[in-house]
């Protein structure tokens, strides 16, 4: 094996880092990806299978109702703000701001999976009555299981915040929480434009 | 290299002293061990145990996938044949196919990435070890699952791709398509996590100095697939789980025509993804050759960045052609010549590569080694599947030979020459890497030829087969239509085949065990997985490597190192993006047997799912206790912290 030279040492470099200079960073934003991009195959799929049909939403089919998703999208609009300001308290190393923020944005983000039961049933088609039932429930259901991760583990970190003494490098993970939660409300906003909006439009 | 802002500069006359780097391995490896006993290795997260596992499970499956399609070649060694009947011949050639796809051929090329990504960009461990460990037991629940079916009569028999209306639920009641969905999905939720790790550790965990223009041609292939991944896999899972399992379930009505389903829906949802997954194979493989070449060759390849570009060029095209999957479909007719072009544009990125190997050949010496062997092997098969690739992609011709045995030959000559010869190569030569052993090269040399000679006999019979007319996907066929005399020698061919694996196999099993030991570096290679010992310890590097150039080994001098990362806890250091400046630590974590508990929990959620949508509800609930248990492990992790704060200050605390 060849001769080892020390070129530089590393013992005074950071040991905790925020954004894109932290590897967990990359691995939320890979997800995110991941889960955007199947988000978009979705809707690809749903617009395709418009193509089979007179009218949209088929006859007989009244249009999905406006009034609890768009309930629904105000809260998730107004649940970016403590979770903005939970990330703005975590890059500040603040843990009582943090704590704070976590259970409001708890307190905000638990209403809004509740009213996703109802907001399923706002389709005002079932999943097995057409293939437009199909695409929309799934699409809705889909983004369920992502409001689901994201609100169990902002439960969850917020839970260790109170019970232990959390390590430093969590800061920088609940600033990356906060990020996915930004991720998933903001798919939500195509999703609601085409799933509730688009069958008045095309 | 210049220094990092953030770390001391060290005299440069000094070298470090065998025994400094002896106490330092010592204490490395008791940080850096897995544990022992069974939960020690049922939680074990080293990227190359992780990798072996996969690397072993998926040559059984290879081997699996071989005795599927030796017992279908025994059927059709003759016409009129009795040895399988036809629903047993379905199950075959469905579990064939898709052992081959998704449970050899993706795991085992992102399992030399997960194995020896992390080693060539200098790093100790991979970005997320636990997210890596998840990925293979979901793996392996998935391959259990096929194989406990098939072995059940349970297997599925709608072919790998299970094209709908056949695959739905009125014509395929039973679970045996069930089944299918749901392994896709397991193999799906693997790759995606060693997507996602091998682009943040080629990323962010690269040794210093090794800017993106130094990066091995092995580690920018893995990096494109992981890329095209993370865009192909999403696809095949929702139409697997999200649309064709729901169908048969739930009574959903995606590819239903009645309710205004469409069955080309599935067409275009399963060659999005499937196209680019033949890419997903080839482009690792393509990533193997090169320092094959460059090592036996005792040449820097020719061409660098046109290689690299090449990648890059093929993983965006090979998300424009996946119509040519079905030509034999209404689709429009400006759709097909635009897929068409697409089709046979994709050669010349190919080429460029082919070309740019040729004329490293011509301009180096090379060693007719085995590992160089099977690149000749490579090149000579491969071409001829490109060529009959070329030929499918025109549209008057692709309707004629559609589903025959054209296309067998074809999609053969290019996995096998593309895929499997390549990867064959690769194994002789990092052989000696994994287990500090060499493998016998005699043997190697019979497993070469009877290989080669084995897969042209197998398939190129085949081509005429498919021109005279016989279908894929028969069972049997009459003896009045002359088809006899061709498929003996195929099937003389794939006996050739299964001998040359056994020869490979033998010979792997008795090297590994008992082989002649190998130095670190064997064969002089460049790469800096040979800057450390072989087999490489739990903790790859003493010293994290310096790189000056793309070729560190080749250079004159000492090794380059960085000093000062701890040895009393998994320190990993982290660099910038394209100039892999040092930028942080960060702290690996520590072996779990959560990973294997959560991706249990996925196999109750998938495989529950076939019988009853309640066992998703019970699969979450357990999943959402493995979360929780996942999260708590890193909450034991105390210590004194240097944070970097957004606004670039730096504090310490604890």
């Amino acid at each position: 094996m060849k001769r080892l030279r020390p070129a530089a040492d590393a013992s005074a470099l950071p040991t905790v880092t925020f954004g894109p200079r932290s590897i967990m960073w990359w691995g939320t934003l890979g997800f995110m990806t991941i889960e955007g991009w199947t988000t978009a195959l979705l809707i690809g799929a749903y617009l395709y299978l418009r193509q089979n049909y007179v009218s949209w939403p088929p006859l007989r089919t009244p249009y999905p109702s406006l009034v609890i998703p768009t309930i629904n999208l105000a809260l998730m609009l107004v649940s970016i703000y403590p979770a903005w300001m939970a990330a703005k308290a975590a890059k500040k190393l603040n843990e009582a701001a943090v704590k704070s923020w976590l259970v409001v944005t708890v307190i905000v983000s638990v209403p809004i999976l509740v009213l996703r039961w109802w907001e399923l049933r706002a389709l005002n088609t079932r999943w097995d009555s057409t293939a437009y039932g199909s695409a929309a429930w799934t699409i809705v259901g889909f983004h369920a299981s992502l409001l689901l991760l994201d609100i169990a583990d902002t439960i969850g970190l917020t839970l260790f915040y109170f019970i232990t003494k959390m390590p430093v490098k969590t800061f920088s993970d609940t600033a990356d929480n906060s990020m996915y939660w930004y991720f998933t409300v903001g798919i939500w906003i195509p999703i609601y434009l085409i799933v509730y909006v688009g069958p008045r439009i095309f | 290299m210049t220094a990092p802002a953030t770390s001391r500069n060290l005299p440069v006359e000094v070298t470090l002293s065998d025994d400094s780097i002896a106490r330092e391995a010592a204490a490395l490896d008791s940080t850096w061990r897995d544990k022992t006993g069974f939960w020690g290795r049922l939680g074990a997260v080293d990227h190359k145990t992780i990798a072996k596992r996969y690397i072993i499970t998926a040559f059984l499956m290879f081997i699996a996938g071989g005795v599927e399609a030796a017992l279908m070649r025994m059927q059709l060694a003759r016409p009129e044949n009795t040895l399988i009947g036809p629903d047993r011949y379905n199950q075959l050639f469905t579990t064939h196919g898709t052992t081959m796809m998704f449970l050899f051929a993706v795991p085992m090329m992102t399992a030399m990435g997960l194995y020896f990504v992390p080693l060539m960009v200098g790093a100790r461990s991979i970005a997320f070890p636990r997210l890596n460990a998840f990925g293979y037991w979901n793996y392996l629940v998935g391959v259990v699952f096929l194989y406990v079916s098939l072995l059940t009569n349970t297997g599925p028999d709608t072919g790998w791709f299970a094209y709908v209306p056949l695959s739905g639920p009125a014509y395929s009641p039973g679970h045996r398509v069930d089944v299918w969905a749901q392994v896709v999905t397991f193999t799906e939720i693997a790759a995606l996590c060693a997507a996602v790790n091998i682009i943040v550790t080629v990323f962010k965990m690269r040794a210093p100095g090794m800017s993106i223009n130094r990066i091995p041609l092995f580690v920018w292939a893995q990096l494109v697939v992981a890329f095209m991944i993370v865009f192909a896999m999403p696809a095949v899972a929702t139409g697997s789980t999200l649309m064709l399992a729901t169908d048969r379930a739930i009574n959903m009505h995606w590819f239903n025509p009645a309710e205004g389903g469409d069955a080309l829906l599935w067409q275009h949802i399963f060659w999005f993804f499937g196209h680019p997954e033949v890419y997903i194979i080839f482009l690792p493989a393509l990533g193997m050759v090169t320092p094959i070449v460059e090592t036996f060759c005792r040449r820097q390849v020719f061409g660098y960045t046109a290689i690299v570009m090449a990648n890059i060029t093929t993983a965006f095209f090979a998300f424009g052609l996946w119509v040519h999957h079905m030509f034999a479909t209404p689709i429009p007719e400006l759709g097909q010549s635009l897929f068409t072009a697409a089709s046979m544009v994709i050669a010349v990125p190919t080429a460029v590569q082919i070309f740019c190997w040729i004329a490293t050949m011509s301009s180096g010496r090379p060693r007719l080694t085995v590992p160089m062997l099977f690149v000749l092997g490579f090149l000579f098969t491969f071409i001829n599947g490109g060529i009959t690739g070329v030929m499918l992609a025109s549209v008057a011709f692709d309707k004629q030979a559609h589903d025959t045995f054209f296309v067998v030959a074809h999609l053969h000559y290019v996995l096998i020459g593309g895929g499997v010869m390549p990867l064959f190569g690769a194994f002789y030569y990092w052989f000696p890497k994994v287990t500090g052993r060499l493998l016998k090269e005699s043997w190697g040399k019979a497993h070469f030829w009877l290989f080669v000679i084995g897969t042209n006999v197998a398939f190129f019979p085949m081509h005429i087969l498919g021109l005279e007319g016989m279908p894929r996907r028969v069972y049997t066929y009459f003896e009045p239509m002359g088809w006899g005399t061709l498929n003996l020698i195929a099937t003389i061919g794939a006996v050739t085949i299964a001998l040359s694996v056994l020869v490979f196999t033998i010979n792997a099993v008795t090297s590994w065990r008992g082989g002649e030991r190998s130095s670190d570096n064997p064969w002089n290679s460049s790469g800096l997985e040979w800057a450390t010992q072989s087999p490489p310890p739990s903790y790859n590097f003493v010293h994290t490597p310096v790189v000056r150039t793309r070729h560190p080994l080749w250079d004159t001098g000492e090794l380059p190192v960085i000093t000062g990362l701890r040895t009393d806890r998994r320190d990993t250091l982290i660099t910038t993006t394209f100039d892999a400046r040092p930028e942080s630590t960060q702290v690996a974590p520590d072996p779990s047997i959560w990973p294997l508990y959560l991706a249990l929990c996925m196999g109750l959620v998938f495989i529950g799912s076939i019988f009853s949508p309640y066992f998703v509800l019970v699969g979450v609930g357990v999943a959402m206790f493995g979360l929780l248990g996942w999260g708590w492990e890193s909450v034991k992790d105390i210590r004194q912290e240097i944070v970097e704060l957004p606004n670039g200050a730096m504090v310490e605390r604890s």
